[in-house]
Formats: structure tokens, C-alpha cells, sequence
């Protein structure tokens, strides 16, 4: 029996009403995905040392491998008990409830624009490349042309926004979608950032989260299960802890909170956080550039 | 060129695993191009635009990870397949050694590792005191790697460290070798009985590569950081680090090497090496032999020369040294290519002490040197862009570095500058290192080498000739290839610098006129 230490609020809610079926889906050293037959959603395990996210439980592993799960082992919930397979039984009853919950975009936005400044400096320097971060020196064609084609995507997506051209914005953020070779590709990391800002409330760019909407309806068959299932809850401003860590630090003047709140997220994945990060900046951006035009 | 592509439906790798696999795939010998990635539209795109697009992965889904190979052979493409499935087989089943452990606090590490006793700490400046006073509290050496740490930190954490019998090298200080392991910075050398204390990183390097090529070996090399010889620190570290190095067995002779310190720590300096009973070379950039001769020390003007007279005191024959002498004949080719207007030397430098080497060759046979780093305010670059007749360029300073990678790592800013100074009619001679070793690119030569042969195409069309000088700082030992690097700026028609002391004599001497 493995407890959980803090799970998604919503989660919990379903194992402890006993709505909750599905099949193991996808497995990793330390996270598994569950494929919920309920709602199609995928629902992910996590191991101790990872964040909170949407439709996320941490339990107190270390480690998955050693538990032997595999793809399409049976999931289900019993007496607010969710089984896997007859390998792992997860209790939920002393977990702590976490939620996505974002912060208001601010009406003076001097530390804003303050941190952001050294938010780029930060991941100039010790941000990954081969994603939306350019290598100088790229190590592939490939890498090459998919840096490129990332670079001229968002510099269009970010001219049709400030320009106020929403729709016109669309195809070029649906261009991102699936762009890069990773399991979460560059350009879905990067949305996953433009997401979380438009989602902050009294944003700019808040009266357009239709936008998000919009792009996702286009995702479903643009990239993987796993990747499109990040972007449906940050289309709708439900992200992972260490997200809503980093604006929340942008908001405040701490340096010391800044850099541990983005050193946090720059270890997501390889180039995951750095990419993530920058869609944060450049949402950050486009609100500050905008500033009261939009609204 | 053949291309070849295998589908693994639904298969899903993290993204760490994955680029990481893409990495080791591109390494397989069999291969000229590996791509592993998840099989979306866009990616699809990608390889379209690359020229490898597949049927099998148009027929690719989302879902789907895809690895594409291009090789000579269609045997050539199955032998790389089998090889990436290795990849994959021993990711899958591979059992992470001690190496890959990581921990969260010092104290953490420490504890699980009691044999280990030293801490290198290259976190953001503003916690890399905080992270060395912890690790001095958990009795560890610690390496500062990391810059903008305040002098008064410093000081305290110096002061601690000595308290307690510890080494606290840095901070900024990005070269040590302690017990024959290179850390941050380093090449690959001999292991001996020479040890090295340097306030210099670049300069540490280049004296050890020197010492290595002459057949002996380093002991230790202890890093002090550049401000350790400075008014307010007081040598600490120096001093610490000579007697460290007298009190250690395997070392038998000792080369100090810094930038000129402030002149009360000199004196604190060379009175520790006057009552030192090992043989000690000093070489400190633009020092002041009588005083360093005074205090019983061995003095050396220059990288090379201080390295040969460690190992002389060490026991090598001379007759037997290979002391590279510089190319006289070569010299004079030189100076009939350039022509009457082709009257400076631009020195575009990663290494700081490599440049402020270089720069100080100059400044003995010319008055107009400028710099970034030159002492005299009446020299220093007026316009940091702009070069002024005879000027040497340390790209490592912070005013280039600014936002940006170290030029060992990252070229770009200094390749830019050499397309500027290359197409400036006054310029005779540009002379470059080219540092490998642990930490440092992986192909420095190469990433400037298309702009090197453009340069010195482009300037014979214009009827005069560019003269190029590559020193590559490095050994056989390196992680990278030391001969290649040597041959790809041979190849370019570049002039290769046996040593910096070289690099910089040569650079000099080539656009002297009328001697």
C-alpha cells in the first residue's frame, strides 16, 4: 500500500466518490499515466520528489521501476482505494487537497517587468538549448531547423497578438503544436507558458482565453496523448505547482524566491522547463506590451 | 546518402531519456545524421525540410516515436538501427551508477558520501557563499566556480577555511586539478611532481599543458580565484596553497602564477616563498624579476619559459627538451605578405591571461596597445566594439559575457569580431587560442574555421594578405582531438602556435616593419 502525500484536489474527489476506472497508459521511472475510461483524461502517479500538477497524485515512492507496472494493467477504485492491477494500491486518505490555483495579473506591473528582465537573463544563461532557447551551435540539421521554425512561429504568433489579431494568431500558435522531439515537444512547453498568462486573472489577454480553447480543439491530432493532455488543463490555467511557484515569484521583489522558483522549473525535463519558461515570458511580455489596449 | 526510418508505435521515452538516446545515436560511427523524436505533423515537417521525410514516417502517428537514420549503406543504416536499439535496451534496463546521483543539499551529499571531501559550487552568484559556508561546515574543500560573490564574502569564507585547514579555491575560479582529476576548466595532463598554485585561470592551464609537452607532470594545481592576490583578501588562499604544496610528498617543485598582485600581498607572497624549502618558479604576468629574484624564487616572464624552468628544477635535460623555437624564416615570409598598411595585431582572446600574455608580448616592442583589460586607463578600449591600432580582446570579461555562456563554451561574440577585424585593410596579423579540455567546446577550431577560410579568401580578393594564428591549448589526453584540432586550422592555411608564449612573440614580430 502506497499513500499519497498530496494529490489534485479533483482526483481525490473521483477515487473517493468511486468514479474512476481506466488502464495504465504510459510508464516512466517515476510517474505512471493512467488512461481513465470515464473521461478519456489521462491521470498521472508521481514519485516523491515531484510537484503537484493537474489530475496528479505524489505517493511516497521513490521510485516506480521496482513495482513492476505496466501499459494496460487494470485500474480501478474500491472503498476509496484506487488499485493498479493487484500491483499497487494507492490510499488517498490523509492527503493533502492541492489546487491550481494562479495569481491575479498585477495592476502595477513595475516588479513585473523588473523580474521578467531578469527572468531572461537567468535562462540566457543557464536556460537549455535545442528548443526555443537557440544553440549556438545546433547539433543536428534537424535541431537547426527546428530552432528555426520555432523562432519564426512565435515571432509571428507574438506580431498578430499585439496587433490585436487573435484570429489571425491562431494558425500560427497551432503551428507550434507537436513542434520538437521530445515526449513534450518544445512547442507544446512553450503554449503550456502563453497558456498560464492568458489564464491570469485581470490580464490583458484574459477576455481571450477562448484563444486557448480554440488552439486545442486543433491539438487533439497534432501531437501525443500525454503532451495534449498538459495542454488541456493549462488551456483552462491548470498547471503543475512549479508553474504557478515561478509567477507567483514574478510578482513579488525577492530575488533569493525568483531564482529558486525558475531554478525549479529549468529542471523540468531537458529543454521542457526552459521552454516553458519562455512561453511564460513572452505571455508576460505581450501583456505588458499591450497593457490596457486589449481589455 | 541513403535514409532509412523505424516506427515504434505508442512508444513514449521522457524527454531527458530521449535527447539524451538522440545524442548518443548521433555518436554511432556507421551514422551521418540520427534523429529520434515523436512522430507529429510538425516534426514531420521538419524532416521534410531536412530531406528526411520517409514513407514510413508520413505514415507515422503522434503517438508514435520515430528514428530515422542516414547512412552510406543500407548495411550502414542496419547496423546504426541495431545499435540505437542497444541504446534502448540498456536505457530500459540500465542500472544508474553512483555518478548519477543527485542530491538536494550539501549536507545531504555529504552524509551519503562520507568518503568525499570536496564541494564545487557553481550556483547563481548571490548563493554560492551560503552554499560554500555549508560546505566548509561539513569539513568539505570547496571550489567556487561562480562569480559575483562579494569580496567580504570572500574574505569570511577564506578565513574560515583556513581556520579549519581547508583549501576554499575561488570564487570565479574555474581551473583546479586535485589528486590527477581535472575540475571545471582543466586539461587532461601527466600526473608528476610539479604543483602549480594559480590566481589565473587560463594562465594555470597553459603552464601545465606546457609542463605536460615537456614530458613531466602535475602533482596539484590549486586554484585561488583572481582576487585572491588582491589588497583586501590578502593572498589568503596563495599562501595556504604554497604551503600545502610544500608540505605535500609528490610535489618537488612549485610555479606560482597570477596577474601582477597588489604590492603589499606580493611582499606577503614571495616572503612565504623565501623561507620555502621547495624550489618555487614565479611567474606573475608583467611582474618585477628583481624582487622575485631577491626572494630566492625563480623568475619567468613568460607561460612557457616558467614551465621549462619547473622542469628543469624538477631534473629534465636540457638538451633533451624540444623548446620549440619560434620560426625565424617564417617570420620573415610573413612580413613581405603584409603590406605598408597592414600595421596591427588584433588579439581575440578567450583565455584572460592568454590575452594579457599576448597583449604584454606587444606592449614590449610597441607603445599603441590596446585592450579591455589593460591596466594603464589611457590604453583601455575606449569603445569595447571597436578595435584601436594594436588590440587584444579578453572575450572572458564580464562586459562581453554579460547574458551569455563563456567564450570556451560559447564562440559566437568572438567569431563575430573576427569577421569585423578581418575586413579592417590596417589589420596584418588576428591571433586566437582555441582552449579544449574538460568543460571547454567540444570543437573550437571548427566552429570558426568556415569563417577563417572566408576571411582570408575575401581579403586576397582585395589584394592584400590576412595572417592568421591558431594556438590550440590542450594535450594528446584531452577529451577532444588535440592533432585535429591542430591539422583543421593547418588546413585553413592558419599559422599554428606551439604555445602561448609563441602565439604571441610570432603575432608581434610579424607586423613589425622595417627591422
Amino acid at each position: 500500500m502506497a499513500n499519497t502525500i498530496s494529490g489534485d484536489a479533483d482526483f481525490i474527489k473521483g477515487i473517493n466518490n468511486s468514479l474512476f476506472t481506466g488502464v495504465v497508459h504510459s510508464t516512466f521511472n517515476r510517474t505512471f499515466n493512467i488512461k481513465c475510461f470515464e473521461n478519456e483524461d489521462l491521470y498521472t502517479i508521481a514519485c516523491s520528489k515531484l510537484d503537484n500538477g493537474p489530475n496528479t497524485l505524489i505517493i511516497d515512492v521513490d521510485n516506480m521501476k521496482p513495482l513492476e507496472i505496466e501499459v494496460n494493467d487494470p485500474v480501478r477504485v474500491e472503498k476509496n482505494l484506487l488499485y493498479i492491477g493487484e500491483k499497487l494500491t494507492i490510499s488517498s486518505d490523509k492527503a493533502y487537497k492541492w489546487e491550481s490555483i494562479l495569481p491575479t495579473y498585477p495592476s502595477n506591473v513595475v516588479i513585473l517587468k523588473r523580474n521578467l528582465m531578469k527572468m531572461k537573463e537567468y535562462i540566457n544563461i543557464h536556460g537549455v538549448g535545442g528548443g526555443i532557447k537557440k544553440n549556438v551551435i545546433p547539433q543536428s540539421p534537424f535541431e537547426a531547423e527546428v530552432s528555426n521554425m520555432l523562432e519564426k512561429r512565435t515571432l509571428l504568433l507574438l506580431n498578430e497578438l499585439l496587433n490585436n489579431r487573435i484570429s489571425s494568431a491562431l494558425p500560427h500558435a497551432v503551428s507550434l503544436v507537436g513542434l520538437g522531439p521530445g515526449l513534450t515537444p518544445s512547442g507544446d512547453d512553450f503554449l503550456t507558458g502563453l497558456f498560464t498568462i492568458i489564464n491570469m486573472k485581470n490580464s490583458p489577454f484574459y477576455l481571450y482565453r477562448s484563444f486557448c480553447r480554440d488552439i486545442l480543439m486543433k491539438a487533439k491530432t497534432l501531437t501525443n496523448d500525454i503532451s495534449y493532455m498538459t495542454l488541456k488543463k493549462a488551456s483552462i490555467g491548470k498547471v503543475r505547482e512549479s508553474i504557478i511557484s515561478l509567477v507567483n515569484s514574478l510578482l513579488i521583489e525577492n530575488d533569493e524566491d525568483l531564482i529558486l522558483s525558475l531554478n525549479k522549473l529549468l529542471n523540468i525535463g531537458s529543454t521542457s522547463g526552459t521552454d516553458i519558461a519562455l512561453g511564460i515570458v513572452f505571455g508576460m511580455e505581450a501583456n505588458i506590451r499591450a497593457g490596457g489596449k486589449v481589455c | 546518402m541513403l535514409v532509412q526510418a523505424l516506427i515504434k508505435p505508442n512508444t513514449y521515452f521522457d524527454s531527458v531519456s530521449l535527447m539524451s538516446l538522440s545524442t548518443k545515436a548521433n555518436q554511432i560511427e556507421e551514422v551521418d545524421q540520427a534523429i529520434i523524436a515523436m512522430g507529429t505533423e510538425m516534426n514531420k515537417e521538419v524532416m521534410k525540410n531536412v530531406g528526411l521525410l520517409t514513407p514510413e514516417v508520413e505514415g507515422a502517428g503522434a503517438s508514435d516515436l520515430i528514428i530515422v537514420v542516414k547512412a552510406a549503406t543500407d548495411e550502414l543504416c542496419e547496423i546504426a538501427f541495431k545499435k540505437i536499439n542497444d541504446l534502448f535496451t540498456k536505457k530500459n534496463s540500465g542500472k544508474k551508477g553512483k555518478n548519477d546521483l543527485k542530491y538536494s543539499t550539501i549536507s545531504s551529499a555529504a552524509v551519503s558520501n562520507p568518503e568525499a571531501n570536496l564541494a564545487i559550487i557553481a550556483v547563481n552568484g548571490a548563493y554560492a557563499a551560503r552554499e560554500a559556508k555549508k560546505a566548509l561546515e561539513n569539513d568539505l574543500h570547496v571550489m567556487i566556480f561562480s562569480d559575483n560573490v562579494s569580496i567580504e564574502d570572500e574574505i569570511e569564507l577564506k578565513k574560515l577555511a583556513h581556520e579549519k585547514g581547508l583549501f576554499m579555491m575561488g570564487p570565479d575560479c574555474g581551473t583546479a586539478i586535485i589528486g590527477n582529476t581535472a575540475l571545471c576548466f582543466a586539461n587532461a595532463v601527466r600526473k608528476g611532481n610539479i604543483g602549480i598554485v594559480g590566481a589565473s585561470g587560463t594562465g594555470s592551464q597553459e603552464v601545465s599543458v606546457r609542463i605536460h609537452e615537456f614530458g613531466y607532470g602535475i602533482s596539484q594545481l590549486i586554484g585561488t580565484g583572481g582576487r585572491d592576490l588582491k589588497e583586501e583578501v590578502g593572498g589568503i588562499m596563495m599562501l595556504d596553497g604554497i604551503q600545502a604544496l610544500e608540505d605535500d610528498e609528490e610535489t618537488k617543485v612549485i610555479v606560482v602564477v597570477s596577474k601582477p598582485p597588489a604590492s603589499s600581498v606580493e611582499e606577503k607572497v614571495l616572503a612565504k616563498i623565501k623561507t620555502c624549502k621547495k624550489p618555487v618558479v614565479v611567474w606573475f604576468v608583467g611582474g618585477n624579476e628583481e624582487k622575485i629574484t631577491e626572494a630566492g624564487a625563480h623568475f619567468a616572464k613568460m607561460s612557457k619559459e616558467a614551465a621549462l624552468k619547473a622542469v628543469l628544477l624538477a631534473g629534465a635535460d636540457e638538451s633533451k627538451l624540444n623548446k620549440r623555437a619560434l620560426n625565424i624564416p617564417l617570420i620573415e615570409e610573413v612580413r613581405t605578405k603584409l603590406t605598408p598598411e597592414q600595421k596591427y595585431v588584433r588579439g581575440l582572446f578567450s583565455g584572460g591571461t592568454l590575452a594579457d600574455e599576448a597583449m604584454h608580448a606587444a606592449m614590449e616592442k610597441f607603445d599603441n596597445v590596446y585592450s579591455n583589460i589593460q591596466r594603464n586607463p589611457e590604453y583601455r578600449l575606449k569603445d569595447r566594439y571597436t578595435s584601436q591600432e594594436h588590440t587584444f580582446i579578453d572575450f572572458g570579461d564580464d562586459e562581453y559575457t554579460q547574458g551569455k555562456p563563456h567564450p570556451m563554451i560559447d564562440p559566437s561574440t568572438r567569431l563575430e569580431r573576427f569577421i569585423q577585424e578581418a575586413k579592417d585593410p590596417s589589420v596584418g596579423v588576428i591571433v586566437m587560442d582555441f582552449v579544449i579540455g574538460y568543460g571547454a567546446h567540444e570543437d573550437p577550431v571548427g566552429a570558426f574555421l568556415p569563417a577563417i577560410i572566408e576571411a582570408k579568401q575575401q581579403a586576397e580578393q582585395e589584394g592584400r594578405h590576412l595572417e592568421v594564428i591558431g594556438y590550440v591549448l590542450g594535450t594528446d589526453l584531452d577529451p577532444q582531438n588535440y592533432e585535429e584540432q591542430i591539422n583543421k586550422l593547418l588546413a585553413a592555411d592558419v599559422t599554428h602556435a606551439s604555445s602561448m608564449q609563441n602565439a604571441g612573440l610570432l603575432a608581434r614580430e610579424f607586423v613589425v616593419k622595417g627591422e
